[in-house]
């Protein structure tokens, strides 16, 4: 009689929780916005035009644009120079398209085939084409003009910055998660551990946990950094080694209030071993608190990469993160706001996401909403 | 006839899930006479509370009500409002005042940060304006009308200092601080042991004969309103399916399900076992021990939670261990399985029990324990086929998975659950069927004794009923042998065959069930059963 009330639909946790995220507008929103963000970092610069090296002589510091470069007004003053490299004299340059061509008037000696090089070396034009004359005194001189878009502008050294922040992208985002899965598997196996354990082993572990608290971040990385080179790696490992901590304490809190439910009391009566409770009762049971960390921890180590960057502790030239570009545009930013503003948005955008997606994710995993 | 107090006309509560909305409560009407006591009775999800919630404007955010509930205000002159018309503000000068409350759990609805004092003093300086001065002696009156001792001192304890029945005696003085109409209690019984039950009672009965308020009794528990209340409305469902005078309800119930609950007794008694039954368990001076208190240099008390109990258990027989709770009953039961560290013998077909975990391992397939709160026993994160395979997992590791799931499929299907069920999760079944997942978690194993700590007690009575009759045929069919901790004699009768008493971890009478029901030696035995109030429950014992 009363044993045949099921709810219609089976729902796992997860179900239910996955229900109550997609109401939550913000938090959908901010998935759709990482999800964007990721697949731009990963294949934005492969098709972008420019590699995030290339320096660009011609075009140092110049401002976004939806235009092509060189400008209209910059491409005969640029022919000009070339041509007087050159010591070729012509009539007018006529622009036709991206063609340009010349029709070159006879100077005292025959025009050499090879002032081609010329062009071909400046940034401005490609593909020279010399139409000699029979006596190679006159000719006409055509080449195409490089268009190059820079639509957020390019740095000091005269590089992309569109490309320079999907390579930011890429770099902060695999920081931020390669550093808190580390943070994940180190502090959940340390912190349930301990916390299932308790007594001495708990003791010692957790006052490991202190000593490791106590040590300055900043000195800890330079540490690292002076052991071992400055490498990608030592960063996600530096970030991953302190973040750990934190979610180690809240999975041993979490810890002790499960041991003490009775599916776990029920386990050890049946005779689960430890190490088959730990893995089969308290890790799973501690997952929602910790999948909302997560997400909180990811935008820390995005913070904290960006900081040990802003100090020159970060990636190298000419890889670059979030924080290097935000570091380079403060440094620039009266004369080239464009460098500063870009990676900025950027880097906010990525940090609201994370923590709207966390707050919604906490929302959504709290069994007292349901 | 004066016009009644309170009158609920189809009052409809529907909540927004993400299932659509549910209908808590489908359209019920009563009345409420003054000074009457009206007892709405109803087992777990029949909307009895949601009812009431709903009257006092208390319902979750996600709930909405409909319908009237028309209130007379003796002191405005007797005109009616509709409550569940008014606004929050409005409302907060009926509620608290003129309608107040008294909630299940004392433990947890008196603020553990404030004395008791302050507390009571609170809905007397909100509604009445009074200073805290001249709140004093107004409260010690209260303390004093609801019975507790020495009034003066108590008015400046913290609740952690009061008991849980003297809790709920301050929370009753709480609710009847500004001379309320109607006095609301949901269920103020039933997280207090038997005999402390009795106590609360008989108290509500008194304070009403002297103050005449009306009384709303919500509870799911039949056999106590028998007594106590004028009026019994039963709900199912969200529906009213009978109301009527309490003595006309339990002699002639019209209702099918009204009969239902009153039958809902667990009946029958359990044969002993054959004289020559093959000893399995004994104990021998078992003792618990835990340190309390000390710090550094201060050393602790000891606390004697089990203080030397002897036990024997035959193949096949069932031991009721009974008592209030914390007199160790719990305490004991574990220590036998040895999921505690304890001193004494403890011998298992001979053998003493080992007391290391690493040791005892092999031993627990035989030796199972069936925890109280169906909710918290069974993990959320695990599917049923998953807990009851785990048990397999661990003593036949060599199974496959395909002969765990087939095992899963046999012992739902013992417990008389469907065997599709074992891809759900727990939080998908009612408390009578995670029970019996429970149950089936350890007949997996064939054990042969099982430990059952308070197994009906989170359930419906019709429920409990229906897992008595399912472990009594587990027992028949398999020769089990059950340790039965509960504080429930009806239920302690209908299962065992031999009875501890237990009191301050000690055992005060033992014997044969009919023995100890019938002939109880101990004044304390004889208290818990006087406790457990409705008179059908025990044969021959009759009620004053």
């Amino acid at each position: 009689m009363t044993d045949a009330t099921l709810p219609a639909v089976s729902r796992s946790l997860w179900q239910d929780a996955w229900l109550r995220l997609r109401k939550n507008r913000a938090a959908v929103a901010s998935a759709v916005v990482l999800a964007v963000l990721a697949l731009v970092g990963i294949f934005g610069p492969m098709l972008s035009p420019h590699s995030h090296a290339t320096i660009y002589q011609q075009y140092v510091r110049v401002a976004p644009s939806f235009e092509a470069y060189p400008k209209a007004e910059d491409i005969l003053p640029g022919f000009e120079r070339e041509m007087k490299r050159a010591r070729l004299t012509g009539a007018e340059p006529v622009l036709e398209g991206s063609r340009l061509s010349v029709a070159l008037t006879a100077g005292e000696k025959p025009i050499d085939p090879r002032v081609t090089r010329y062009f071909e070396r400046s940034e401005l034009f490609s593909a020279p084409q010399l139409d000699l004359a029979e006596d190679g005194m006159t000719g006409t001189l055509t080449v195409s003009v490089n268009r190059q878009y820079f639509i957020l502008g390019t740095d000091n050294l005269g590089r992309d910055m569109l490309t320079r922040i999907m390579i930011g992208i890429r770099i902060s985002l695999a920081i931020g998660l390669l550093a808190s899965v580390m943070a994940l598997i180190i502090g959940v196996a340390w912190g349930a551990t301990a916390g299932y354990l308790g007594g001495r082993i708990d003791n010692v572990m957790m006052r490991i946990v202190d000593i490791l608290y106590s040590l300055p971040f900043i000195f800890f990385v330079i540490l690292l950094l002076v052991f071992f080179g400055r490498s990608l790696v030592i960063i996600f490992i530096a970030i991953g080694a302190t973040e750990w901590l934190d979610m180690a304490r809240i999975v041993r809190g979490q810890t002790l209030s499960l041991k003490r439910r009775e599916f776990v009391q029920a386990a050890e009566a049946l005779g689960a071993t430890r190490r088959g409770i730990l893995t089969r009762h308290i890790v799973p049971n501690l997952l929602g608190p910790v999948v909302v960390f997560v997400t909180l921890l990811v935008p820390k180590a995005i913070l904290l990469e960006s900081l040990l960057s802003f100090l020159g502790l970060g990636v190298q030239d000419p890889m670059t993160s979030l924080g290097l570009l935000i570091s380079e545009g403060a440094q620039n930013m009266r004369g080239a706001a464009w460098q500063l503003i870009g990676p900025a948005l950027t880097l906010t955008a990525i940090l609201f996401a994370l923590n709207f997606l966390g707050d919604g994710l906490r929302d959504s995993l709290d069994p007292k909403e349901r | 006839m004066t016009d009644p107090v309170l009158s609920v006309r189809d009052l409809r509560v529907t909540f927004q899930t993400n299932d659509g909305p549910v209908q808590a409560v489908r359209g019920i009407g009563f009345d409420l006479g003054r000074g009457e006591t009206l007892a709405i009775v109803g087992e777990s999800g029949s909307g009895k509370s949601q009812a009431m919630m709903a009257v006092m404007g208390l319902l979750a955010a996600n709930g909405k009500a409909t319908g009237q509930a028309v209130y007379r205000d003796a002191q405005a002159g007797g005109r009616p409002v509709d409550l569940l018309a008014l606004s929050d503000r409005q409302l907060n000068k009926v509620r608290g005042a003129r309608i107040t409350m008294i909630f299940q759990e004392p433990m947890t609805s008196l603020d553990p940060l404030y004395r008791i004092g302050d507390q009571l003093a609170e809905p007397l300086r909100y509604h009445r304006g009074l200073s805290k001065a001249a709140a004093r002696p107004r409260i010690l009156d209260l303390l004093r009308l609801v019975g507790i001792p020495e009034p003066e001192r108590r008015i400046d304890s913290y609740p952690h200092e009061l008991s849980g029945g003297q809790r709920q005696r301050v929370m009753i003085a709480m609710a009847l601080a500004n001379d309320p109409d109607i006095l609301i209690a949901d269920e103020p019984t039933t997280a207090l042991d038997v005999t402390i039950q009795a106590q609360i009672l008989t108290l509500l009965a008194d304070l009403q004969k002297r103050l005449g308020m009306a009384i709303v009794f919500i509870t799911h528990d039949l056999g106590i309103v028998r007594r106590f209340a004028d009026r019994v409305a039963v709900m199912r469902a969200g529906e009213m399916v009978e109301t009527g005078p309490a003595e006309r309800l339990f002699t002639a119930p019209e209702h099918p399900y009204t009969r239902m609950l009153l039958d809902a007794e667990p009946e029958g008694r359990k044969e002993p076992p054959p004289a020559g039954a093959p000893e399995l368990l004994t104990g021998r001076d078992v003792r618990v021990t835990f340190r309390i208190g000390g710090g550094l240099l201060k050393r602790g008390r000891d606390f004697h939670a089990v203080d030397g109990i002897s036990m024997r258990l035959v193949q096949g027989q069932t031991i009721g261990v009974v008592g209030e709770s914390g007199s160790g009953k719990s305490t004991l039961g574990r220590a036998l399985l040895r999921l505690l560290p304890s001193t004494g013998r403890v011998a298992w077909l001979g053998r003493e029990l080992p007391q290391g975990a690493q040791e005892m391992r092999p031993l627990r397939r035989e030796l199972q324990l069936v925890f109280q709160d169906p909710f918290g026993s069974l993990s959320p994160r695990m599917t049923v086929g998953r807990i009851l395979g785990e048990g397999l997992l661990i003593h036949e590791p060599d199974l496959s998975p395909a002969d765990r799931a087939r095992r899963a499929e046999a012992a739902l299907v013992e417990v008389g659950l469907d065997p599709a069920m074992r891809n759900r999760y727990p939080h998908e079944f009612s408390g009578g069927q995670r029970q019996r997942i429970a149950i089936a978690r350890t007949m997996i194993l064939r054990p042969k004794l099982i430990v059952l700590d308070e197994p009906t007690s989170a359930l419906d009575r019709s429920v409990q009923k229906q897992i008595v009759m399912l472990l009594r045929d587990l027992q028949g069919k398999h020769g089990l042998s059950y340790i039965f901790i509960s504080h429930d004699l009806a239920v302690v009768r209908a299962l065992s065959d031999y009875i501890l008493v237990m009191r301050d971890g000690r055992v005060v009478e033992e014997g044969p069930t009919e023995m100890v029901f019938d002939a109880p030696r101990e004044a304390y035995t004889r208290d818990l059963m006087a406790a457990a109030l409705s008179r059908d429950r025990f044969g021959r014992l009759a009620l004053g």
